[in-house]
């Protein structure tokens, strides 16, 4: 007993004296800025708590090819994807993590939401105010692929879902309408900042479906002049979920700082910086601070209108699935 | 004026005045449109060049990730991106034309035949995990002679399982393809060809001490098994020492040398049958013989290299217990041999085939490389083995010494054409005297790749 006790205290300063603990976070595109501010300030406070000098890195890119990545090998030791199928994924694939996992942390695993909205060019030139102008002809929309971006299926279940409600929950008029929008999408990046870029950067399409927080960020960094953002009529609640990828956190010995990694964000400060960047925090106390900063819509929740990701997954973004039916490229 | 040119002036006037607002707004229509036009063709650019930046950077992605297909004088090879996963292809080809000449002739009949045809698969998957697969479909048969994966997490301790060659003999350890002479000599007629078995190898000090130690089901000398005929199992041995490989100018540097030793209860397992140098069987056990009891074998061995020059040696000596009706002794058999060459071309000599400075290529003045071989070799078993009754000296010898001289001319690193020449004289093995000597003269077209 006193010689393991002995040996672990060595290890343990051996890795101490060895010098900083890494993490890995495995995010979507549109966080890169999120979580530089998120990061900064848990290091700083980690290393107030425990003395332990601590270095996350990031990854990004769009949500179902990162989580195809973490059940490729990528060595995650969080991840915090776009939505929870992605999730479900390496826990069912890979058995990275419990299927439970989303019980684990409060309001399912998402310590902030977002939204889908549009953005136009300024003064909306193409007079865009909600979805039923994104399908008329002549309109050129930007938005990624579903198949590999988890900002892109929040966008086309939000199509759908407005368009069921326009037409009391008809199938078959939802499914035309989602088919004639994608038929104005000349481009399909990756990622949802693939998207940006192609509709910011590069000048291309009338509108931009995007992340909320992507929308705002496009305004700030290209400039209320050249942007503005439209709130549509109804959109979707997306709630992008967070989880410790245990068995890679446990080979790496760090279970425990990527717990209170991803703890942090539920905390006053981390609800802070979700809501500077844009993101609609959890805590009533810093939403209503911020209350003003975001459209007020009538929102829906993928639980209320498709019955859970799993069903929503199957049935539109599987192999063969309606996305495979509807979009022809180079049509 | 009068009034009526003043009113047809008046008239013409207000006539005129509608069609220049006309002009003005289809002039500014046009423009609009053309604006629209460009402004869409500049879109549809703009989109061309997107989907391009975007197809390009999805296929810098696939070649970064994509596997890697070579080929080259190692065989035809796929490999991963990350080097995890390797599988290459090779293939060793041996055409021999053997022609018996002397008294010993009728021994053995003159023949071209494809002494060994065998296409190899080789790899590793997740960079430790080694497999290596090679069937053999020379002289009319189909054998599987090599079929193991080995484990190399830790590399002075590695573990293979599967059928291989046991570490006994140096020069059955040597590749086929690598041997000076087109066969082997008189002491790996008594040392296991392939095995299966388990085996733990590796250097135990780098560059100076290599050992391995296996056990393995057991087979008859030069034979090869697949499933074990008894519980027994053989246990087998090999230390090899090379003092002076890390000192390149060295006059050492190229000196190796240790022995290998196996042991085991031999119950069960067939009787071999001793080959010449020309593939004819001239010893065979007695009718009604088996083995019993246990085998061990010894076998001290050496290598010395220098510049061209090449040295190798190793004296097999084998005890093995034989048993015919009540009657079950210990037999020695021993067997030792001397082989040198001298590549004439100058290229440097080592256990593996040489690598022509210049391949052969007439047009460039290329010869490739030429080796002289000359080796003499001796195989005795013990008296008692006819006073036993385990054999005949009416037709098998026990004892053979053997000459053989031979010319290797190494086209590239894959081609080898060799002539050799044997000559095996033998002491008993026939009614009257000795069995006839066997001369033959072996020519072989050998490619190999792996």
């Amino acid at each position: 007993m006193k010689l393991t006790a002995l040996l672990m205290v060595a290890v343990g300063s051996a890795s101490l004296a060895a010098g900083s603990v890494k993490l890995l976070n495995v995010s979507y595109d549109p966080t890169r800025e999120l979580y530089q501010n998120i990061n900064a300030a848990f290091v700083k406070q980690w290393k107030a708590k425990t003395g332990v000098d601590l270095v996350i890195s990031q990854s990004h890119g769009g949500s179902g090819s990162q989580a195809r990545s973490v059940i490729d090998g990528l060595q995650a030791d969080v991840v915090t994807l776009a939505l929870a199928y992605d999730i479900d994924a390496i826990a069912e694939k890979a058995g990275l993590l419990p299927k439970n996992w989303q019980s684990r942390l409060p309001d399912n695993s998402s310590p902030y939401t977002s939204t889908i909205v549009f953005l136009v060019r300024k003064g909306n030139p193409k007079r865009i105010k909600d979805w039923n102008d994104l399908v008329r002809p002549g309109i050129s929309v930007i938005t990624p692929n579903p198949k590999t971006s988890g900002g892109a299926r929040w966008n086309y279940l939000a199509a759908w879902g407005y368009a069921l409600r326009q037409s009391n929950n008809d199938e078959t008029k939802a499914r035309d309408f989602v088919a004639r929008l994608y038929k104005n999408v000349p481009v399909l990046d990756s990622g949802a900042r693939g998207a940006t870029t192609t509709f910011v950067q590069r000048g291309i399409g009338d509108v931009l479906i995007a992340w909320e927080n992507e929308a705002f960020l496009a305004i700030n960094e290209l400039g209320k002049d050249k942007l503005e953002l439209i709130a549509p009529s109804v959109s979707i609640l997306a709630e992008p979920p967070v989880a410790v990828v245990d068995k890679i956190a446990a080979r790496h010995g760090t279970a425990a700082v990527a717990k209170a990694y991803l703890e942090f964000l539920y905390s006053p400060e981390g609800q802070e910086i979700a809501a500077r960047n844009y993101y609609r925090p959890r805590s009533k106390e810093v939403a209503a601070k911020y209350d003003k900063q975001f459209p007020h819509l009538t929102l829906f929740t993928v639980d209320e209108v498709f019955g859970g990701w799993q069903k929503a997954q199957k049935k539109h973004f599987d192999e063969g699935g309606t996305f495979d039916q509807i979009y022809q490229p180079g049509r | 004026m009068s009034r009526q040119p003043k009113l047809l002036i008046g008239l013409a006037f207000i006539l005129g005045m509608p069609s220049m607002p006309a002009r003005a707004q289809s002039t500014d229509q046009k423009i609009e449109d053309l604006e629209q036009k460009v402004e869409q063709l500049d879109q549809e650019v703009k989109v061309a060049e997107r989907n391009k930046e975007l197809q390009d950077a999805d296929a810098a992605s696939q070649a970064q990730n994509a596997a890697s297909v070579t080929a080259d004088t190692g065989g035809f090879t796929i490999k991963s991106n990350d080097g995890d996963f390797l599988l290459k292809i090779g293939a060793d080809l041996q055409v021999d034309n053997r022609a018996y000449v002397g008294d010993g002739a009728a021994a053995g009949a003159d023949t071209i035949l494809l002494r060994r045809v065998r296409p190899t698969f080789s790899g590793s998957v997740y960079k430790f995990v080694d497999f290596f697969f090679r069937p053999d479909f020379g002289l009319g048969s189909t054998v599987i002679y090599d079929a193991y994966l080995e484990l190399k997490y830790v590399s002075a301790a590695k573990v293979r399982v599967g059928k291989f060659k046991p570490p006994v003999g140096l020069e059955r350890l040597q590749s086929d393809d690598d041997t000076s002479f087109v066969e082997r000599g008189l002491p790996t007629l008594l040392v296991p060809s392939r095995d299966i078995g388990y085996q733990i190898s590796g250097d135990a000090v780098p560059q100076l001490v290599n050992y391995a130690v296996g056990v393995f089901n057991g087979v008859p000398d030069n034979g090869l098994g697949d499933v074990a005929v008894s519980s027994h199992r053989d246990y087998t041995a090999r230390l090899f020492l090379t003092p002076f490989s890390s000192a390149a100018k060295n006059p050492l540097s190229g000196l190796g040398f240790g022995s290998g030793i196996s042991g085991g209860g031999v119950d069960g397992i067939a009787l071999p049958a001793y080959k010449t140098f020309g593939q004819t069987t001239f010893f065979t056990f007695a009718s009604g013989v088996t083995s019993a009891g246990h085998r061990t074998r010894l076998t001290p061995q050496g290598y010395y290299y220098l510049g061209p020059f090449g040295l190798l040696s190793e004296y097999t000596l084998t005890e093995e217990g034989f048993k015919k009706g009540l009657v079950q002794k210990d037999i020695a058999f021993r067997a030792w041999q001397v082989a040198a060459t001298w590549i004439l071309t100058g290229e440097k000599k080592s256990f593996a085939s040489p690598t022509p400075r210049k391949s052969f290529d007439p047009h460039n003045h290329g010869w490739g490389a030429v080796e002289l071989a000359a080796r003499v070799g001796d195989f005795s078993a013990e008296k008692g083995i006819y006073n036993y009754g385990f054999a005949s000296s009416n037709t098998s010898p026990r004892h053979a010494h053997e000459v053989v001289g031979g010319v290797n001319w190494y086209l590239n690193r894959l081609v080898r054409i060799s002539v050799d020449y044997g000559n095996t004289n033998f002491g008993g093995g026939a009614v009257l005297g000795n069995r006839l000597s066997e001369r033959v003269l072996i020519a072989r077209f050998q490619i190999n790749f792996i």
